[in-house]
């Protein structure tokens, strides 16, 4: 009978848009249940929608991420992609990691022709579209240039655009600009909202930096450590495209004071 | 370097010669200085030239073995022979039994007892036993290369596979890559320096057997020309064997430095260069670009 | 390693699929050899290298005398060897001109076989233990010098520009710096020194001596008693391991942080002591 309900249960409304993430009551331990890495996390995720996750180390942000992603199995609770139960790594979801982890001996090209290797023997209309996707993240004049000749923020635009050959519609980014430093991170999430806004792809960010959190997203999912959990769901309701000015605007600060409120609460 | 460029500031101008030139003319002048003294040494009676060879007597052998008696090259040509013969066999084994052995978890629990106890082992100790078992001849001399110079190639080829970056593991899975395609498309590029450091180590450890294996059988071989020169105290042509093994032992350090330049080119800047060059014409050529 | 930490319960459960392999394997080489797949006169029975490590160490006690033999030509070389190429390392760290003009010598040395020196170090040192330990000397030279200057070369521009804001002298910087830094790689390069010397002390023995470990494995290998030549085999195995565990002892001991487990045993050491001078 459950099934039959979790089956048919119409998409919730969520501004007209369908659910493509739904967790209820997730949960994941460690060590036999030694450590509890997130508990008790129910949410919904409409499609297309960028989110944020912001909390300190420990908080269970990039568990959550690995558990939508399939990499590991939850140990508790629902969580469904497009409606299917998630069980090891499937196709729905990209992800992207704090570092490039790009293969050293690969030009640009073929590192983003990658995920297409591995699925099939690539196409020329695959090569075509790795070719466009290192345009779109700004590297034309880089698709013969090998990791070790690029900057660093350069190595992560070569993994975003990756990321994007999968083709999938659910973009799992965890602190992909954490290790960069403050300049080429701002200019790099200018040119992710531009670029997700593009494909429309639905897109969960984690982050540690709550300014830079709210900046980006639709919603900010607020993550508290020990146990992992979430505490609130912030609405952000800033018009899109944003420019960078909106970051002194009182009504940002106050939203930012309101999530730190969160922290504050807990500790 | 720092020290180099403030000696370049520095220098006396107008002497008419680079940096570069004045180092090579003192290389030169220590080098004929020490060689001056051993001969002089030597004409003096410090030396016995019984034992340590003067210069000019070792000069004067390369002339004999290379040219009156031109012994030097067949000889040279058997042990080199030997030398590949055995590096090759050693290399597959070792590669091969290495990325075995790194694939399988289980092989690589059991194995460890076995791999501490071979590298303990000094494993050139092995050639009279060889030798007991194959008999005298090349069958044998192959055998203790072979065995010699295998553990290198084997340690690294199994903490290349073993030490895959758990970041790019992580992608694979994400990308739900099958067992086979981390294997060709991550594991082993990614281990390709690390084995062919091992195969240097290798090829330098080959040239060690073949020349142990000679000191035994002392039938043919650049091992054997030593022990036989050295028996009838022609110490200088003796010398004039290291020196050639010496000349040997470069090029062939030389050679490994090319072929990993071509092989693992993406640590090298000149390799980055030529690789990328030649990809871009490639896919220009497709028209992708 | 951490064995040595856990009960001795879980030690032995861990030990044993292992034991029981290496038994199952040594009964299938019995079997094999004693129904005829194997030919004896080449590949000897496990019980018969069993047999012959009783006579060899037990009954006629005859391998201790070459055992140490090799053993004291393996340390004497290698103490030798490390102490000119340590020597030789830090004198070239420290000088330019030194390390300019040293190293295409360094170079000619390691691109040459050492081993090829065997027949002329014995011509020159004679049959007895002189010559082990030259050969040993000479080919563990090289992996010591090169790990050692390349240690104390490369140099932490963030460390060395703290040590002269604080206004540390050269001395200073070496000896509290650059020296720690080294040490490291430098053991590194000790350990494959190591091994290195008892192969050089093992081959001068095989081409010319009179006792030592690798004249007795020659004289069994040429009277074809196989049994007795794997069984002397393994003793060079146990002086291998004996220098190999010696040395990670002091690797253990010295480049303490490197290692978990020592660290923290360090550190509470130190805070004892540091406790213990407070007065507390």
């Amino acid at each position: 009978m459950a099934t039959q309900t979790a089956l048919h249960s119409p998409s919730t409304d969520t501004g007209g848009r369908s659910v493509v993430i739904r967790g209820q009551d997730v949960g994941k331990t460690f060590g036999g249940g030694a450590v509890v890495a997130l508990e008790g996390a129910s949410f919904e995720i409409p499609k297309g929608a960028f989110v944020s996750l912001v909390g300190p180390s420990g908080c269970g942000k990039s568990t959550l991420l690995r558990l939508i992603s399939g990499l590991i199995d939850r140990t508790s609770g629902e969580l469904t992609v497009h409606g299917k139960p998630v069980s090891g790594p499937h196709t729905d979801v990209g992800m992207m990691f704090q570092r490039a982890t790009l293969l050293d001996w690969r030009t640009s090209l073929e590192n983003v022709l990658l995920p297409s290797e591995i699925t099939r023997t690539p196409t020329r209309a695959d090569k075509d579209r790795a070719a466009e996707l290192l345009r779109l993240v700004g590297l034309k004049d880089f698709l013969f240039a090998f990791p070790s000749q690029l900057s660093g923020g350069m190595q992560q635009r070569v993994a975003l655009a990756r990321l994007l050959q999968t083709g999938a519609d659910i973009l799992l980014l965890d602190e992909p600009f954490g290790a960069l430093d403050e300049f080429t991170r701002e200019r790099l999430n200018i040119e992710l909202m531009r670029i997700v806004a593009e494909v429309g792809a639905t897109t969960l960010f984690v982050t540690h930096n709550i300014a830079e959190a709210i900046f980006l997203a639709d919603q900010v999912f607020v993550m508290t450590p020990r146990p992992g959990r979430i505490v609130e769901i912030v609405d952000v309701p800033f018009e899109r495209p944003r420019p960078l000015s909106i970051q002194t605007s009182p009504e940002f600060n106050a939203l930012v004071a309101r999530v730190r409120d969160l922290f504050g609460g807990v500790h | 370097m720092a020290v180099q460029e403030i000696a370049g500031v520095t220098a006396p101008p107008g002497r008419g010669l680079s940096i570069g030139q004045r180092r090579a003319l003192t290389h030169a002048a220590i080098f004929i200085s020490l060689i001056g003294l051993w001969e002089a040494a030597s004409r003096l009676g410090w030396l016995d030239p019984l034992f340590y060879p003067r210069p000019s007597d070792i000069l004067v052998s390369f002339w004999l073995i290379y040219v009156q008696n031109g012994n030097v090259g067949w000889n040279l040509y058997v042990t080199l022979g030997l030398v590949l013969a055995g590096w090759v066999a050693g290399s597959v084994l070792g590669v091969g039994l290495g990325a075995l052995v790194g694939f399988n978890p289980l092989v690589r629990r059991f194995l460890k007892p076995y791999v501490i106890v071979l590298e303990a082992t000094p494993r050139i100790a092995v050639a009279p036993l060889l030798i007991a078992a194959l008999g005298f001849g090349a069958p044998s001399k192959i055998a203790i290369i072979m065995l010699v110079c295998f553990f290198a190639p084997f340690i690294n080829t199994l903490s290349g596979v073993v030490n895959v970056d758990p970041g790019r593991m992580e992608l694979f899975r994400s990308l739900r890559a099958s067992k086979l395609q981390v294997m060709r498309k991550l594991v082993l590029p990614d281990a390709v320096p690390v084995i062919m450091a091992g195969e240097r180590l290798a090829l330098t450890a080959a040239l060690s057997g073949a020349l142990v294996a000679e000191f035994i059988q002392r039938d043919q071989g650049i091992g054997s020309m030593i022990l036989i020169y050295t028996r009838n105290l022609n110490m200088a042509s003796a010398f004039a064997c290291i020196f050639t093994l010496t000349i040997v032992g470069f090029l062939m350090f030389k050679g490994m430095e090319l072929v990993d330049q071509r092989v693992a080119y993406w640590k090298n800047e000149a390799g980055l260069k030529r690789v990328s060059d030649r990809r871009r014409a490639r896919a220009q050529a497709e028209g992708v670009i | 390693m951490t064995t040595r930490a856990l009960p001795f319960p879980v030690g032995l459960l861990r030990l044993l699929p292992h034991l029981a392999l290496f038994l199952a394997l040594m009964v299938l080489w019995e079997l094999a050899v004693r129904w005829g797949f194997i030919t004896s006169i080449i590949i000897p029975r496990p019980s018969a290298i069993v047999g012959a490590i009783g006579k060899l160490y037990v009954t006629e006690g005859t391998i201790y005398r070459h055992f140490v033999i090799t053993l004291t030509a393996a340390v004497g070389g290698f103490l030798i060897g490390a102490g000119i190429a340590v020597t030789l390392a830090v004198w070239s760290s420290l000088s330019e001109p030194f390390k300019r003009y040293v190293s295409p010598y360094a170079i000619v040395l390691n691109v040459t076989p050492g081993i090829a020196l065997t027949p002329i170090i014995i011509a020159w040192f004679g049959y007895g233990i002189g010559s082990k330990i030259a050969l040993a000397a000479v080919i563990c030279f090289f992996p010591i010098f090169v790990n050692t200057l390349t240690g104390l070369t490369e140099r932490d521009e963030d460390r060395e520009e703290l040590f002269r804001s604080v206004g540390a002298s050269p001395r200073q910087v070496f000896v509290k710096l650059r020296v720690p830094a080294a040490l490291p790689l430098m053991f590194a390069g000790l350990k494959i020194g190591l091994t290195t010397a008892l192969i050089g002390a093992v081959v001068a023995e095989f081409a010319q001596a009179t006792a030592g470990v690798g004249v007795l494995m020659g004289r069994f290998s040429f009277a074809l008693d196989m049994a007795s030549s794997l069984a002397t085999l393994l003793s060079m195995t146990l002086i291998g391991l004996i220098l190999f565990y010696a040395m990670e002892f002091l690797d253990d001991r010295i480049v303490f942080w490197r290692r978990e487990a020592r660290m923290s045993a360090v550190s509470q050491a130190r805070a004892r002591a540091w406790k213990s001078g407070n007065g507390e």
